[in-house]
């Protein structure tokens, strides 16, 4: 059994209406034998058979409208067969070429026109190959400060980035199971760090000392140091900020972010003591003692190690008067507490013996010059001098 | 010079189911109605309603000085069209299928986009050239040719492409009130794929903008004319499997309307391009182009183009393989979406 | 076999290379005033021409394509079309559009490279210069369509050379003239070379004018140095395409007496002895000897007017070498009516990049 569907009879028409039948069910019929005469929106057509066979059932009867593609006549035994693809059957005089797929299905679309044309603010930007390697890194993008010229996260952004993350990645020494130990975790970003620092920073570091012996207090000595730095940024905003090599430009900040650099048992973490300039004595002590706690109970998270502006190192607790400390880039200064001891000084002719912090001040001498690093120094030493 | 004057006569607004070639005559009819300065020609235009029917009943409505059936030659339909356009006249002329467009190339490149500029504005060329354009109705050679990046390279014309009868319309009659030559490809395998309520209203849409076709937020696709259709459909089933597309028709394809494209991207992140054509130096190596230059840091990805091969369109049997399928289109988005 | 078609194209000279005039000469031939304004303009062309070659020779104008020779075809073409007809020219009719009120610095711009050239102050409706051989034949047709299809009693004329009929445009635009009854005129300037290539290779047809055949148009031929016989004949036709009578081919023979342009060399490829006796059919000189024969010329009007021609030619010369460059900007502005959004970055580019305004010409 073959069914014939009515065809395309040209220029997409959907439709035809038999107007004859020239063939009758059960007659038999042979390939090109008139079939049946049908009716278009242009013209009457005469189809012919495009088998030989027996008819079987006509689908439609004279005056009945069949759709183009609709089941028109069936063939019993038909031979001389297939036709691949549907081809036009009659010219009809009509010049389109070809087939037209034909449709009434009414659609309704929606277009809207050109789009809002507003770019908007706020969006990650980076290269593919930066997000491709933050992926491989496991780094959240949204967490890398961005300083490409377009506001995009470069691949120098995404480096430092990991390796201060890494600084505060709390992972257990490995076990020492042969001889030589392979880096890992805080080490081994230490390692990676301080190579950075080697091959880009101009370092150099001025010696000084403040003498604390009018201290009313002789505690507080992490808050003093803190508050001490913030006098110093303040003196010389230009060690409270960044530097960036690729662009020869720098950024000073006007909020002082200070990293306090803490070693415990599972090595040198950084935490950052946010807005220091704002902050009184009391409010700088209890933002330490928080974060001392959150330290001990390794409640500190990622982003309270990120976005510093300036460091602090208190490397002098056990030995180490003097020291020549590193800071991270982009930061451009970091300053050093050296152990607190009781020095002999000269007082107005006389000998007395009083309590002193040993400073070491580092600054990226790209950028700071040395007298904006010593007006700096002075500041803080002077801010240290106070009573309270 | 005679000024003509546009008359306007009040129109009862039809609201009317139209496939898009009806979309055509719907606005060839409005606007040789409202403009005496129209002038629709081209082979088999006239008594015969064109070989699509797209100019049908329009020589009954409006005689046969601004119907015109012409002698055979293609050359002479575009540089009679100039010679019209130059001296205060809109020709709308149509070359039966863009396979025969290559004459009226010398015309349209040499003078056409040029008249404009090489008399410092002191002649311009208002034309419409008409062509069927693409492949899919299993037509004989030369009949599916979809060369539209060739136009597209020139300066000084316009190129637009609809997709829907409600942007046929609105297009058409945009580039009839153009003051300056667009190259109107339309794509007949759509012809009368589907209808839709069009209001014949004189409205005409506006020119140099995409049109975005479907919303979504992980992967803008560009595309236009008939491809519109297999890139709507990927859209719908990708949708199924959660992925939302941004579909945008391009529609003027010269000059691009990089701002939608660019703002699209921004929100996605990646982007695929679509069209019919052949691949090299088709118009999606410019998209790709802008794209890459002024989206760089929006990208999560390489920009994809899944397109016509760089061979000639193959006759019939095989037709359906040179052009870009829906499921080509579905695993060209789905590999954008694993970069 | 019966012959069905034939064929039968005319010649007519009015005044010999002598400058006598022939026994049915028309009443053009007795209107002094028109025949003076004839050869005034014919003569400025000549000078203008002579300057433009030394321009070029002197690297002050770039490519310049001389019409020595063809003074008569061009000034007989322009003087029979009214002022509202359009013209569509080649590259080297400046005699007619002189006439029609192009200035000779808008001319000496557009070969020293300066599209302002083709912004005509006179005649706003012509068509500028065509370089694509033949293409301006289907302007024409079309501009005459357009004044068919307005009812206004205007004609368009094209002018293209023996070269120019081998091309396609040539003949589509006769074929839709014809069929359409389109009120053109196809002024063919059959000056004997297409660069190289001598008319006896261009074509097998004894005549371009029987060309018009193949159109289903009348064609003539005329000598295209004697500007009665072009003026008439063209006022002829351009009568029978204003009446709607139709299009009509106008062949006016004459010869190239300069090189192509100022690039070409045609000592290469054609015979010094056979320029040198085409020097004795110029226009100028019958028209002249006519002139004198009528009385109404000599030699010190002739030499007050070439004075005059050359003051007038050298004023033009000093307006084209002052006039500063175009801005770069400019290069943009006339791509569209508004400039699309995406050339505002290039524009700008170009700007920053280019210098605006400052500098002479070269």
């Amino acid at each position: 059994m073959t069914t014939f569907n009515l065809p395309d009879l040209g220029e997409g028409l959907p439709e035809a209406e038999i107007v004859a039948w020239h063939v009758a069910e059960g007659d038999s019929i042979k390939t090109d034998d008139p079939l049946v005469s049908v009716e278009t929106a242009k013209a009457v057509v005469e189809v012919p058979s495009p088998y030989s066979g027996i008819i079987s059932k006509l689908h439609a009867a004279a005056g009945d409208i069949v759709a183009t593609g609709a089941p028109l006549v069936e063939f019993a035994d038909a031979e001389d067969g297939a036709v691949a693809e549907p081809v036009a059957v009659s010219e009809n005089a009509a010049t389109v070429v070809g087939n037209m797929p034909t449709g009434s299905e009414v659609v309704e679309d929606n277009a809207i026109a050109g789009g809002s044309r507003r770019r908007r603010q706020g969006r990650i930007k980076a290269t593919p190959s930066v997000r491709t390697e933050a992926k491989r890194l496991g780094v959240d993008l949204a967490e890398v400060p961005a300083t490409g010229k377009n506001g995009q996260i470069t691949a120098a952004d995404l480096r430092r980035y990991r390796s201060s993350a890494s600084r505060a990645k709390l992972a257990r020494p490995a076990t020492i199971a042969a001889r030589s130990e392979t880096l890992r975790g805080p080490r081994r970003a230490m390692a990676q760090s301080m190579a950075a620092h080697r091959d880009e920073v101009a370092l150099c570091t001025l010696f000084d000392d403040a003498d604390i012996n009018e201290w009313l207090n002789k505690r507080d000595f992490t808050a003093r140091i803190l508050r001490a730095t913030a006098a110093g940024c303040a003196a010389e905003p230009g060690l409270n900020g960044f530097f960036n090599a690729e662009s020869m430009s720098r950024q000073t900040e006007a909020r002082v972010d200070i990293a306090m650099a803490v070693d415990t048992e599972d090595g040198l973490i950084v935490p950052v003591v946010r807005n220091v300039a704002e902050m009184s004595l009391e409010q700088i002590r209890d933002a330490v003692a928080a974060v001392k706690q959150a330290t001990l109970d390794r409640s500190i998270a990622p982003q309270d190690m990120l976005n510093y502006t300036i460091t602090v190192s208190n490397f002098g607790m056990l030995a180490g008067r003097y020291a020549t400390p590193l800071m991270v880039p982009p930061t451009v200064a970091i300053l050093g507490t050296g152990k607190l001891q009781h020095d002999v000084v000269a007082v107005m002719g006389g000998i007395e013996v009083h309590r002193r912090i040993p400073l070491s001040l580092s600054f990226d001498h790209r950028c700071v010059t040395g007298g904006e690093a010593a007006r700096f120094l002075a500041a803080v030493i002077n801010d240290l001098e106070k009573p309270q | 010079m005679t000024t003509l004057c546009v008359t306007v006569t009040p129109v009862v607004d039809i609201m009317a189911e139209v496939s898009l070639i009806d979309a055509l005559t719907m606005a060839l009819a409005w606007e040789l109605e409202h403009d005496s300065s129209v002038v629709v020609l081209g082979e088999d235009v006239g008594v015969n309603g064109g070989v699509f029917r797209a100019t049908a009943g329009l020589q009954s409505r409006f005689g046969s000085d601004r119907v015109q059936d012409t002698p055979l030659a293609e050359g002479m339909i575009a540089g009679v069209s100039i010679g019209l356009a130059a001296q205060g006249m809109r020709p709308v002329a149509e070359i039966q299928f863009m396979g025969f467009i290559y004459p009226t190339v010398d015309q349209i490149v040499n003078h056409a986009s040029r008249l404009r500029n090489r008399t410092r504005g002191r002649l311009s060329c208002p034309m419409v050239l008409r062509a069927p354009y693409g492949g899919g109705i299993h037509a004989p050679e030369h009949h599916s040719e979809s060369t539209e990046a060739m136009f597209a390279h020139m300066p000084g014309l316009r190129v637009v492409i609809p997709s829907s009868p409600a942007r046929a319309y609105g297009l058409l009659l945009a580039a009839i009130r153009d003051p300056d030559p667009v190259v109107f490809l339309e794509p007949k395998r759509v012809y009368r794929l589907n209808k839709q309520n069009v209001e014949d209203n004189g409205k005409a849409l506006p020119l140099d903008v995409c049109y975005i076709l479907r919303q979504g937020t992980d992967v803008t696709v560009v595309t236009w004319g008939a491809m519109t259709f297999e890139t709507l459909k990927a859209a719908d089933q990708l949708a199924k499997n959660g992925v939302s597309c941004e579909v945008i028709d391009l529609a003027t394809i010269s000059p691009i309307d990089y701002e939608t494209v660019l703002e699209s991207v921004e929100k996605t992140g990646r982007l695929v391009i679509a069209h019919e054509a052949a691949r090299t130096c088709g118009v999606g190596a410019e998209i790709a182009a802008i794209v890459a230059e002024k989206g760089m840091y929006d990208l999560h990805g390489p920009i994809r183009r899944i397109t016509g091969y760089d061979v000639v369109m193959p006759l019939f049997r095989r037709e359906m393989d040179y052009m870009p399928s829906v499921s080509k289109i579905t695993d060209t988005i789905r590999a954008a979406l694993d970069d | 076999m019966e012959t069905i078609a034939d064929f039968e194209i005319q010649y007519s000279q009015f005044l010999n290379p002598e400058g006598k005039p022939s026994t049915d000469v028309p009443a053009l031939a007795k209107d002094v005033d028109k025949l003076l304004d004839m050869y005034r303009h014919m003569t400025e062309t000549r000078v203008f021409d002579t300057k433009a070659v030394n321009l070029q020779r002197t690297g002050k104008l770039g490519t310049y394509a001389s019409c020595l020779g063809h003074e008569a075809t061009h000034i007989g073409l322009a003087a029979a079309m009214q002022e509202e007809d359009v013209l569509a020219p080649s590259y080297r009719e400046y005699g007619a559009m002189f006439y029609r009120g192009v200035s000779m610095a808008e001319i000496l711009l557009y070969w020293g490279g300066d599209e302002r050239g083709s912004d005509f102050a006179g005649p706003r409706n012509d068509f500028p210069f065509c370089v694509p051989i033949a293409t301006q034949c289907l302007h024409a047709a079309g501009a005459a369509m357009a004044f068919q299809l307005r009812n206004e009693a205007r004609c368009a004329v094209s002018v293209n050379g023996d070269g120019g009929t081998s091309e396609g445009a040539f003949y589509e635009a006769m074929n839709i003239a014809g069929a359409r009854k389109l009120p053109v005129v196809f002024m063919v300037v059959n000056n004997k070379w297409a660069i190289s290539l001598p008319i006896e290779m261009q074509t097998a047809t004894q005549t371009l004018a029987q060309k018009a055949v193949a159109a289903g148009i009348p064609g003539i031929q005329v000598d295209g140095n004697d500007v009665i016989a072009v003026r008439h004949w063209v006022e002829r036709a351009l009568a029978r395409a204003r009446k709607g009578e139709g299009a009509t081919l106008v062949e006016a023979v004459t010869y190239r007496l300069s090189d192509h342009t100022t690039a070409d060399d045609a000592s290469r490829y054609r015979k010094k002895d056979e320029v040198e006796a085409a020097w004795e059919f110029e226009p100028l000189i019958r028209l002249r000897q006519y002139l004198n024969d009528l009385g109404v010329w000599d030699e010190r009007k002739e030499a007050a007017l070439l004075e005059e021609s050359a003051a007038k030619v050298d004023a033009a010369v000093q307006t084209y070498l002052n006039t500063p460059k175009p801005t770069v900007e400019s290069m943009f502005d006339y791509m569209y009516r508004e400039l699309p959004e995406f050339l505002e970055e290039q524009r700008d580019h170009a700007v920053r990049y280019g210098n605006s305004g400052g500098g002479h010409h070269g």
